[in-house]
Order: C-alpha cells, then sequence, then structure tokens
C-alpha cells in the first residue's frame, strides 16, 4: 500500500519541487550564518528547510536521502543548541550536505536514483559534532600555552561534558586558568577562524553574468576581424583608403564592447539591497509577536543597488537598528491606545540615492529617545561624568548610546539590551565610511538614517554640455529634454521661470549656479527637467550629448563636499567630467532668492 | 610607494651614501615664480606633465582643478595661486607634484622641477621674514652654494588650503 503511495508521481514531483525551493534558500542563509553565527532567525529556518526533506524523504522512502538530511540536522541542532559555532568548516560541511542533497534530488526528479557514496560526508558531519578538525580547538590552544596539561584537559573535557558546562568555565571554576588565559585562547581560536574570510562567495544575477559572456563572445569576434584584417592588408588584398575606414570601424566597436565589459564587470559586484531588507520581514513579524507587539513593517527602494562589501556589512548594523526599534521603540498596543496612537506600530525601512551617497533609513513611529532617560542611564553606567553631562547638548546626549556597553533596557532581552548593539552600528558603518545620525521626538518616534558612500556604483547618466565644459546628470532624476523657446522664459518675483505646458517651472541655469559659465548669456538652448523629491526644476543647458552609463568616483576627501557635484566620472579620453548632484542643484537654486552673479573663472 | 615617474630631464639622481636621514635631507627642489623651493621627496609620489584639468565649482582660486590619475580622481592646487602670484600659461616645463597628505593623495602646479639634491640638515635654518612667502608653511631655508631653497612644508600647506576650502564652500 505504502509502495503505491510512494511511488504516486504527482507525490514525488511536488516533494522535488519543495524541496528545491527549501534548498535553494539553505546555502545563502549558510553563508549568512557564517557571517553572523548567532543569527537564530536563520538557521531556524535552514533547519526547517533540511527537516521537511528528511520527514518527505522517509515518507517516500528514499534511505539515503533520510540518512543525510538527518546527520545535517544534528550539525544543525548541536549550532542551535549552541554546542559549537557556526565556525567555516562546519558551514562547509554544511554546504557540501546541501549540494549532496540537491544532487540526490534532482535524480529524484529525472527518475534516475542510485547509490551514492555518502559515507565520508556522513562522517564529516559526525565528526563536525565531536569536533578534532578545523578551527583549533580551545584545549589544545591552552595545552599549546602551556596552561593545562595534556591530562588535566582530557579529565576536564569529560567533567565538562558530563555538566554540561563549557571548558573555558570549568577550567577557571577549578582554578587551573585564570580568566584573562582563557580569553587570550579564545582570542587566539576565533582570529584562527577568522583567516578564512579572505575567500568569499557572492551571487550574481545570471542575466549580469549572460552580459558579460555575450560582451566577450564580441570581443573575441572582433579580433577576429582586426587578425583578418591584418592578414588581407599584408596581402595586399585592400588598398590604404578601405584599409583605414575598416580600421577605424574595428577600433570604434572595440572602444564600445571593452567599455561596455567594464561596467558589466562592476555591475556583477552590484546587489539589490533587497538581500538584505527580505529577511526583515519575518524578523518584525516573529519579533514583534515575542514581545507581544503589532509591528507592520513597510520597506521602500528595496532595488536599490549597492556594492556587494557595502550591503554585507549593513546587514549588522540593520538588525541591531530594527531590533532596537521593535523592542525600545514600539510601545506595547495598550500603551499606544492610550498615547493616542494607532494599535499597529510601523517600522519604516528605506534605501536610496542621494548625491554620492545611499541614505538607509530605519524610522519608528513609537516612543522616540528620552534623552533624560540617556543621560541618567549614561551616569548610572559612568559613561559620562556628570560636569561633562552639562555641556552635553541634546543630540549629543542621545548619541551616548553609541558609546560601548551602553543600554538602555531596564532588563535584558534575548533581542537587545546586551548593550553591544549601537556600538556596533556605528563600528561598522566607520568601518565603511559611513555615518549614522538620529533624529528623535519623544512620543512621535525615531529615525536613524544611515550615510554610505557610493565608491563603486554604476549610474546611467545624461551627458550636457554646458560653457564647453562636460558635466553628467543623473538619469534617474530626468524626467524630459526639450528645446527651450525663448517666450516661454519669464521673470515672477525676480526669478527665473519657464512655462512648460499648463505649469510654471523655476529655472536653473547650470553654468551659472556651477560657475562655470563664461559667457554672461550662457546659451541655454535645452532645458532638462529633474524632479527631485517631488520638487521639479528646469536646469538649461547647451547642448545635449547623449546617454552613458558611468562608474562613480569620489571627489576624495580634500575636496570633502562640493556642492551640487555628486562625484566624478573619467570619460573615454581619460578626462574627468563631473557628475551633478541634482538634489544640491535644486537646494542652491531655489535657496538663493537672486541668480548668483557671475563670477570670473 | 614612493616612486618618481617621467620627471624632468635634467633631473640628476643623487649619489647614495650611507648617511641616514637624521643628517641629511633629500629633497626634490623646484621653482614657482622666481623662488626655488624643496619638498622632501619621500612625500613625493610622482612628477607628471600637466593633463586636462577639469574645473570644479566653487572652489577657491588655487584649487585649478581636478585631473584622473590612473582611474583616482585628484584635487590639483596650483602654488602659483597659492603664494599669490600672477597666473601663466602651463607650458613645456610645467609640472604637477604628486604627494600623499595625510591619505590624501593631491597634486601641485609647479613651473618646473629642477632636481633631486641632498642637503646637510646643519644648512637649513628656521625661516627668515621675508616678503611674500612668510607663512609657516615653509619649514626652514636651505642654503645651497650660491642660492637658497624654501623648504615647504606641505601639512601645513594642506590643513591651511583645506580651511580656505571648506569656508569658501560653506559661503557657496
Amino acid at each position: 500500500m505504502s509502495d503505491d503511495l510512494a511511488n504516486d508521481p504527482q507525490l514525488i514531483e511536488e516533494f522535488v519541487t519543495e524541496s528545491r525551493e527549501g534548498l535553494q534558500c539553505v546555502d545563502e542563509d549558510l553563508l549568512a550564518l557564517e557571517q553572523t553565527p548567532d543569527a537564530a532567525e536563520i538557521l531556524d529556518r535552514v533547519f526547517r528547510a533540511v527537516h521537511s526533506i528528511k520527514g518527505t524523504a522517509s515518507f517516500l522512502n528514499f534511505p539515503q536521502l533520510v540518512e543525510l538530511a538527518h546527520a545535517a540536522e544534528d550539525v544543525l541542532n548541536g549550532l542551535r543548541k549552541g554546542e559549537f559555532t557556526a565556525a567555516r568548516h562546519v558551514i562547509d560541511v554544511l554546504l557540501a550536505s546541501a549540494d549532496q542533497l540537491r544532487r540526490m534530488i534532482e535524480d529524484v526528479a529525472a527518475r534516475t536514483e542510485r547509490q551514492y557514496d555518502i559515507a565520508p560526508l556522513l562522517q564529516t558531519l559526525r565528526a563536525v559534532r565531536t569536533p578534532a578538525d578545523g578551527a583549533p580547538r580551545l584545549g589544545s590552544i591552552l595545552v599549546q600555552q602551556h596552561v593545562v596539561g595534556p591530562t588535566e584537559l582530557a579529565g576536564s573535557l569529560r567533567e565538562a561534558a558530563a555538566q554540561q558546562t563549557r571548558l573555558g568555565d570549568l577550567l577557571v571554576n577549578k582554578g587551573l586558568a585564570t580568566p584573562e588565559q582563557i580569553q587570550t585562547a579564545v582570542d587566539e581560536q576565533s582570529s584562527s577562524t577568522n583567516k578564512h574570510d579572505a575567500t568569499q562567495l557572492m551571487r550574481v544575477d545570471v542575466a549580469k553574468l549572460d552580459h558579460l559572456v555575450n560582451l566577450v563572445g564580441e570581443l573575441i569576434l572582433e579580433r577576429n576581424r582586426l587578425s583578418q584584417l591584418h592578414r588581407s592588408w599584408t596581402e595586399g588584398q585592400i588598398g590604404t583608403e578601405d584599409f583605414d575606414s575598416a580600421l577605424s570601424n574595428a577600433v570604434g566597436r572595440l572602444t564600445f564592447v571593452t567599455d561596455e565589459m567594464q561596467v558589466a564587470s562592476l555591475k556583477t559586484r552590484m546587489v539589490p539591497i533587497d538581500n538584505v531588507f527580505r529577511k526583515f520581514t519575518r524578523l518584525v513579524r516573529d519579533v514583534g509577536q515575542n514581545l507581544k507587539k503589532e509591528v507592520r513593517l513597510v520597506q521602500r527602494g528595496a532595488e536599490t543597488e549597492l556594492d556587494k562589501t557595502v550591503v554585507e556589512q549593513i546587514a549588522d548594523p540593520l538588525v541591531h537598528l530594527v531590533r532596537n526599534a521593535l523592542d525600545h521603540g514600539i510601545e506595547s498596543p495598550a500603551e499606544r491606545e492610550a498615547a493616542g496612537k494607532p494599535r499597529e506600530g510601523t517600522i519604516a525601512m528605506e534605501a536610496f540615492q542621494q548625491g554620492d551617497h545611499i541614505i538607509v533609513r530605519v524610522s519608528d513611529d513609537g516612543k522616540g529617545i528620552d534623552p533624560q532617560r540617556i543621560a541618567d542611564k549614561a551616569l548610572q553606567k559612568g559613561l559620562v561624568t556628570p560636569e561633562r553631562l552639562k555641556s552635553l547638548s541634546v543630540r549629543e546626549i542621545v548619541d551616548l548610546i553609541f558609546l560601548p556597553g551602553f543600554s538602555t533596557a531596564e532588563q535584558a532581552t534575548e533581542l537587545s539590551g546586551r548593550g553591544v548593539g549601537m556600538d556596533v552600528v556605528r563600528t561598522n558603518l566607520k568601518k565603511m565610511n559611513g555615518t549614522v545620525q538620529i533624529d528623535s521626538a519623544v512620543g512621535k518616534g525615531s529615525t536613524f538614517t544611515l550615510k554610505l558612500p557610493l565608491t563603486l556604483a554604476i549610474m546611467s547618466v545624461l551627458l550636457v554640455n554646458v560653457a564647453d565644459e562636460e558635466m553628467a546628470l543623473p538619469l534617474q532624476s530626468v524626467c524630459e529634454t526639450l528645446r527651450t523657446e525663448k517666450q516661454d522664459l519669464h521673470y515672477l518675483h525676480g526669478r527665473e521661470v519657464i512655462r512648460l505646458r499648463n505649469g510654471v517651472l523655476p529655472v536653473c541655469r547650470l553654468g551659472r549656479v556651477l560657475h562655470v559659465a563664461e559667457r554672461a548669456a550662457a546659451g541655454g538652448e535645452r532645458v532638462v527637467v529633474i524632479n527631485v523629491a517631488g520638487e521639479r526644476m528646469a536646469v538649461l543647458v547647451d547642448h545635449l550629448l547623449g546617454q552613458e552609463q558611468t562608474v562613480v568616483k569620489p571627489l576624495g576627501s580634500y575636496l570633502g563636499h562640493v556642492a551640487g557635484i555628486a562625484g566624478a566620472s573619467i570619460t573615454g579620453d581619460g578626462r574627468v567630467r563631473l557628475i551633478v548632484d541634482p538634489a544640491g542643484l535644486v537646494t542652491m537654486a531655489l535657496g538663493t532668492e537672486n541668480p548668483l552673479p557671475e563670477v570670473a573663472p | 610607494m614612493e616612486t618618481i615617474q617621467s620627471t624632468a630631464s635634467n633631473i640628476q639622481p643623487a649619489s647614495l651614501s650611507s648617511a641616514q636621514g637624521g643628517s641629511e635631507l633629500q629633497l626634490v627642489s623646484f621653482r614657482v615664480g622666481t623662488e626655488e623651493f624643496g619638498l622632501e621627496i619621500l612625500r613625493v609620489h610622482e612628477i607628471i606633465r600637466v593633463q586636462n584639468l577639469t574645473r570644479v565649482p566653487n572652489m577657491p582660486a588655487f584649487v585649478e582643478g581636478v585631473i584622473n590619475l590612473r582611474g583616482k580622481v585628484i584635487p590639483v592646487i596650483s602654488l602659483r595661486s597659492w603664494f599669490g602670484l600672477e597666473r601663466s600659461a602651463h607650458d613645456k616645463s610645467t609640472r604637477i607634484i604628486v604627494v600623499e597628505i595625510q591619505g590624501n593623495i593631491l597634486g601641485f602646479i609647479v613651473d618646473s622641477v629642477s632636481e633631486v639634491l641632498r642637503i646637510s640638515n646643519d644648512t637649513v635654518e628656521p625661516p627668515p621674514r621675508m616678503g611674500k612667502v612668510e607663512r609657516d608653511y615653509i619649514s626652514g631655508v636651505g642654503k645651497l652654494d650660491s642660492r637658497l631653497l624654501l623648504l615647504l612644508d606641505v601639512d601645513r600647506l594642506l590643513s591651511e588650503s583645506e580651511e580656505i576650502t571648506c569656508s569658501q564652500m560653506a559661503k557657496a
């Protein structure tokens, strides 16, 4: 009977689809786990995926699948219980297991099941749980450092296992080692595992790779054409004139292809911030439930692309910020109702590009940060002296939460309040040359704004010409371009405006605002209508030169932030071309009542 | 790190001696206007010919613009404008001395680069009061046989110029 059921093609197909889906995320999750070993929700997700494969496989009678899934599950369980950490070698074997499971499931799908040699993998999985290799064991480090002898160690290890305590704690309790010695050993252990960070993996959208491969194909084509051309020339088959035009054609195409390739290869490094954002839906839901709070998560700009390294480093700070918002920010439904707010709190995460930066914002409509409470806590913890506190502004007081060891939670909860969160946020951002800013109003909520540099970002730009200078305008803020009709230009309250269909837009003569115009009547043949956060403005330029994908380079710290300039890019002939910052342009143009006076260059 | 590329043709590499930095200074000497300056050679990344400069809006006059140094955008400061001298057109001998100061890479436009030379620390005297360049970005005066060399303190120059640049941008 059960055989019939187990052979039901429909059931098998369902199993295959389900398992594929489950395994799809496993790799990514495992890698994430390696970065943040204590991320319980990721671990749970992997565990569930493997567990459900085990369950269905045993029902459908695939013994080897069951055996492997079971062994992997044991390792994951050990991780959940904290018996060992998600060190490199643990993740490696789990990844290998996932690969093997995937192979086996594909064979199930193709109905080509066979016997697999999974014994070595099973053995490694078992070995991970009774660790002997990979990261050096704490015990062996201690022996190496002559803190304990091998016999003492063996006895202590047995005892530690029996009492279910950590080896380090036990040794300290027995007076065999000082806490400092254990700490040194632990540091050494973790530093030896961290060394593996050098090789990193990343997922790349296949479409991007396909594009790159296509371009390489074209490159080879161009090379062949060139060698063909060379042959024809040496054999005297073509004349000088033909040779010349063919060569210039080839060079033109080659330039095009290599340029495209440069952009395409850089693009492979860019990933949408959605990769990080995605996991927050669950986090907010689960944590909210735990805390018995009703919370809604709103995400905007998840498609914003960031360099891979930036995306990775921003994950931790974001987790801390969102957890903090859940734990300390959003009030309980009852409190919220009493305060006249909707029962359901809102946490908003948004990402967008602003000039040469990416802004990631986490805001909540909770109770806000009370400077008084922060001050009291800082005093109590001895992080600040009363005299010093008096000299601090409100903003500086709020900034105290970034100090290491600061935590306002009355009781340390599992979620936050270990006093490391905000410290981590600031350190991680500093590593990326980013900043974090807090805006908070008591009773209304808090907003954390992370500003990240955009060193490798690629931008689509509109190339324009202003007084013989070539400049680039980010295409994302360009609405339309049109020819300037002189009769549409007017003065309204002393400022120049342009009539556009049924509306009137303020005018910004790019050359004048950026002080590059050499002639007083700076051209202004063309109108580029830009839109920055709903604010529309007509930018007058001399000529439109075309569109381009360009790599944004920072102007460097010496020049710092130049008003109206987002960065620079390198043109084909090696010149530097400035990229206009539309947001800055709007502020500059609308901020000054009168058009800026001409400045002699 | 410290290499000198495409240096002016008349540069004579100083003969290597066992003397250590303590007693001797190895300098790149260059001219701006009528004065001759010296810059410690270890500060110099490379010396390049003037290339296409892109002007940056709302910058003080001494920031001549930015250039592309092998894919990196670096600001270029005209020492002529910095010293308050008249601007002159760039010619064949004009050079950009690329230096790294406190992690910033930037270029200084000079009229010409003359040579690499060693002078003994004993011959360096504190800056006397002088007309045009009596400023604290001159760290000393090196006495050579027949001429004087003003030793440029690029760290001071950087911080001072940065202040001006910042205040200029605040106004803009």
